[in-house]
């Protein structure tokens, strides 16, 4: 009786390993999903877009990398399929330089099935250096930062560019966070210049951007797989962080009965004492 | 034909203003106006600029087309002490109709931030406060400190990994010497080289970003010199490993499985990384002793090592691991600025509390004094 | 004067920034952001002594036949050949990361993304272990972080709410068994009494406890994250600035000087 309590109160790591990797890995592949209503801070993001008048146009910015693309690149092209089918115009930069080509691969993939025209319909700035010093500089004029795109074609040579000179001239941002450029965009672009933000994040930021949605200083706050998720619902598009959920349902009752049967041994070692 | 005239006759856009924008470094104006009644018909807007000349009002000047519906520009291309003037064109196909100027505007920078007024005061109030108590302590006042366990647990860590033979293992996250955490970090990591030294123990430092890495390596070079034993210092222990958040991640764990440290320090700024690190400290037996102001890190460490250095505590190490009175003062005066901000929290949720009841806007004079633009 | 140089390099940068703040007139108005700039330019040479501290660490493993040399001959052919290519793709495309660049296509999206996600990817195994051992009900702290812990990991998922009642059963029963073994441990009625009772509450609180968090689960974890939760983290926060506030001045006027040699 001591040795089963002994065991279940320190089962093997190597163990716990291998009930998760089986806790995810099977409801991942069979690709069933439960049916739930989105977070309200979702459909906030959601509707605001909705809202947003045609030819509008929306500043993507990519703050995250190849570790975090499982959790933000379906979002991505869920949301960008979202913008083009509402007519808004995409301008893409970045301040992680290493992600950055993975939000010019969404967004020429999106655009081509889409069919949109570069340089019409969306543009992809790419990086500089300096994260307060770019927010800042654009409050002013895009141009003082990024005064041609990532191909070297002046901004003023792209007809969707002509008119956009600073934040009055876009409608709307959305960050895609997983570390603390979202506090960034928020201090400088939201708090000096009034520039309307969603921020969508993985699911270790979250909470650190929770105060600002609270606080009203972003519009709409998509986190996690389950943030994406409540998108793909609400754009009608199940996809991968739709069935992504179960695993994450599986799981966390995984870890909650991991936890349940290391007290129960906790306590009845300590009776047995 | 004159029926049809008629219908096309658009109305002008009203009210236009113009006026320096307020609180920058001069150099632009802003333009608002009332939106022509008949904006929903329009294609655009034109802005056009005046300049006044001893010759009377410059022709206007193209400034800018906006699209219908907006109804505020800004001018950022204005030279300070010219006097200009504004009008707006509201347009729709080949028609057009001109709104009368607006008054005249001059651009001008402005010596003081009104806004951060309230971001002043408290300044001045904070450093103020950590200043008398730092004269405090030159005249000889004793400070008392409470008790940190995290830092007390230092010299065991070093003590028992030396008993077993094992190295130390010391990270200083991925902050940047930019960042304060990583400041802190160094006080605490002189601390362990220090030991390290005395103790004749291996101290091993792979560090994230360069410029933190020099330091680091200076830091320690300091604490072996401290201890007297410079000789032991080895040159390649502290070593710069990548500048990538998870290939470090990887190096460091590399590292831990191979070396297996007794004792490891995880003090600094860190992000997703950190349970990568502590659980692998912790599978290969080490003590492990971990700090970091990165609130949304804290419960993995405090879930996955011995000791955990919360927030504020990291910034309180230097001064409690020196016990130096000038250091115990500062964290003598922000106690005070604590009690500070509480009370004036407390007093703000009152306010606001009868001013939503009541409906008094007058009690709302606190937030507005703290609402920074 | 090693020491005085930077330290009045320190003071007057710091307190110039400051004032900065206050000043929207030039030259103030720009320093930020021209010291930003500075920092960039200063902070992108010394990825060079990174570089040369990485590679002479390395050297000296290969040199003195270190039994990890393998290792850092891997890396330092590694280094190299990722140089070279990145350099090729970048002289050919303009860009490295040029959509038709090989370096993109091969080594950036079938190395190195792959990598970075398999490291990021441990965390769910990692976070699995840790709580499992971590969260132990040892006190009444420990107690209530458990069962906030439990509650809104159920309340944020899917479904949670339909497995809910069953770990409450599971939990309460244990509890329930807990009161039992120790009314029979005790000796005088009075307290036997009482741990029968409170078994009794245990087991009975489970239907409306169940029917109660069926319905409020997810309400009741947004609750946990919103009030408490967001509470304590600006507690937190307000300490941690002000810390910082300290700190930045101890530095501004020299009082801290760990970061000098």
């Amino acid at each position: 009786m001591r040795e089963f309590f002994e065991r279940i109160s320190k089962i093997d790591r190597r163990i716990i390993y291998l009930i998760v990797l089986v806790g995810v890995t099977i409801p991942l592949l069979t690709r069933k999903g439960f049916e739930f209503k989105p977070l309200p801070e979702v459909k906030n993001a959601y509707n605001f877009i909705e809202n947003l008048p045609e030819g509008s146009n929306v500043l993507i910015s990519i703050d995250y990398d190849a570790a975090s693309m499982p959790e933000l690149q379906p979002l991505l092209e869920v949301m960008l399929r979202h913008l083009f089918r509402n007519n808004l115009k995409v301008i893409m930069m970045g301040h992680w330089p290493l992600g950055l080509p993975l939000g010019q691969i969404a967004l020429e993939k999106i655009a081509k099935e889409m069919d949109k025209k570069y340089g019409y319909d969306y543009v992809f700035l790419g990086y500089r250096p300096g994260i307060a010093a770019v927010m800042l500089n654009m409050g002013k004029e895009i141009r003082m930062v990024f005064d041609v795109d990532y191909k070297g074609v002046p901004l003023d040579s792209l007809p969707m560019m002509r008119e956009v000179h600073n934040y009055d001239d876009i409608a709307l941002l959305i960050g895609f966070e997983a570390g603390s450029v979202g506090d960034f965009w928020v201090q400088f672009a939201q708090a000096r210049f009034g520039q309307k933000i969603i921020l969508t994040s993985t699911a270790v930021v979250t909470p650190d951007l929770y105060p600002y949605y609270q606080a009203g200083q972003i519009v709409g706050l998509i986190g996690g797989l389950r943030g994406a998720a409540d998108y793909e619902i609400l754009v009608k598009r199940k996809g991968f962080a739709y069935t992504g959920m179960t695993a994450q349902t599986v799981i966390h009752v995984i870890i909650i009965a991991l936890i349940l049967l290391g007290n129960i041994g906790y306590f009845a070692l300590r009776r047995m004492r | 034909m004159l029926f049809l005239y008629f219908i096309f006759l658009l109305s002008p856009p009203g009210n236009v203003k113009a006026r320096d924008v307020p609180n920058d470094a001069g150099g632009k104006i802003e333009v608002t106006w009332k939106l022509s009644p008949d904006d929903s018909l329009l294609d655009f807007y034109i802005i056009f600029r005046q300049t006044q000349t001893e010759a009377g009002w410059s022709t206007p000047e193209t400034l800018m087309i906006v699209k219908r519906g907006l109804s505020k520009i800004t001018d950022t291309d204005c030279k300070d002490g010219v006097k200009y003037r504004y009008i707006v064109r509201a347009v729709k196909g080949e028609e057009w109709v001109d709104s009368s100027p607006s008054n005249i505007a001059i651009s001008s920078a402005q010596w003081f931030h009104k806004k951060r007024a309230s971001a002043l005061i408290l300044l001045i109030i904070i450093v103020g406060l950590l200043l008398f108590f730092i004269q405090k302590a030159r005249k000889g006042e004793e400070l008392f400190i409470r008790k940190i366990t995290g830092l007390d647990a230092i010299d065991e860590a070093v003590g028992r990994s030396t008993e077993m033979g094992k190295p130390l293992l010391f990270t200083l996250g991925l902050g940047t010497i930019a960042d304060i955490p990583t400041i802190a970090g160094l006080s605490i990591l002189k601390r362990v080289s220090k030991k390290a030294a005395e103790y004749e123990t291996d101290l091993i430092v792979p560090c994230f970003d360069p410029v933190v890495y020099v330091a680091a390596q200076e830091t320690v070079k300091e604490g072996y010199m401290e201890a007297g034993r410079p000789d032991l210092y080895k040159e390649g222990n502290v070593f710069f490993l990548s500048y990538d958040q998870f290939g470090y991640a990887a190096g460091v764990d590399g590292i831990m499985v191979r070396e297996k440290p007794g004792a490891i320090f995880l003090q600094g700024y860190f992000y997703a990384e950190s349970l990568i690190l502590a659980e692998t400290g912790n599978s290969i037996g080490a003590i492990q002793i971990s700090g970091t102001t990165a609130v949304t890190q804290l419960p993995f460490f405090i879930a996955a090592t011995d000791y955990t250095l919360i927030g504020e505590e990291m910034y309180a190490a230097s001064a409690y691991l020196t016990k130096d009175p000038l250091f115990l003062a500062t964290i003598k005066g922000e106690d005070w600025v604590k009690i500070l901000l509480i009370a004036v929290i407390v007093l703000g949720i009152a306010l606001e509390t009868i001013a939503y009841f009541l409906k008094i806007p007058l009690l709302h004079f606190l937030k507005q004094f703290f609402t920074i633009i | 004067m090693k020491k005085e140089v930077p330290l009045i390099i320190t003071f007057i940068s710091g307190f110039l920034l400051i004032v900065a703040l206050f000043i929207p007139h030039e030259p103030f108005g720009s320093l930020q952001e021209r010291f930003n700039d500075w920092y960039i330019i200063v902070s992108g040479f010394t990825l060079i002594l990174g570089v040369d501290s990485l590679l002479l660490y390395h050297w000296r493993k290969i040199k003195t036949k270190d039994k990890d040399a393998p290792y850092s001959i891997i890396l330092i052919i590694t280094f190299i050949t990722v140089l070279l290519w990145g350099i090729y793709s970048g002289v050919k495309h303009g860009n490295p990361f040029a959509p038709a660049s090989t370096f993109l296509r091969y080594f950036y999206t079938y190395m190195f993304v792959p990598l970075q996600a398999t490291m990021f990817a441990l965390l769910a195994f990692f976070i699995a272990s840790a709580a499992y051992r971590a969260f132990r009900a040892r006190g009444l702290n420990a107690t209530l972080l458990l069962v906030s812990a439990g509650l809104v990991m159920l309340g944020r998922v899917p479904k949670g709410e339909i497995v809910v009642p069953f770990f409450i059963a599971i939990t309460l029963i244990l509890i329930a068994i807990i009161f039992v073994l120790e009314a029979v441990a005790r000796v005088s009625l009075y307290e036997r009494l009482l741990y029968f009772a409170l078994a009794l509450i245990s087991l009975i609180a489970i239907i409306p406890l169940s029917i109660l968090l069926r319905e409020y689960l997810p309400a009741l974890a947004d609750w946990i994250m919103n009030v408490p939760q967001l509470g304590a983290k600006r507690g937190l926060f307000i300490g941690i600035w002000l810390g910082a506030i300290a700190m930045a001045i101890r530095i501004i006027l020299g009082i801290e000087r760990t970061y000098l040699k």
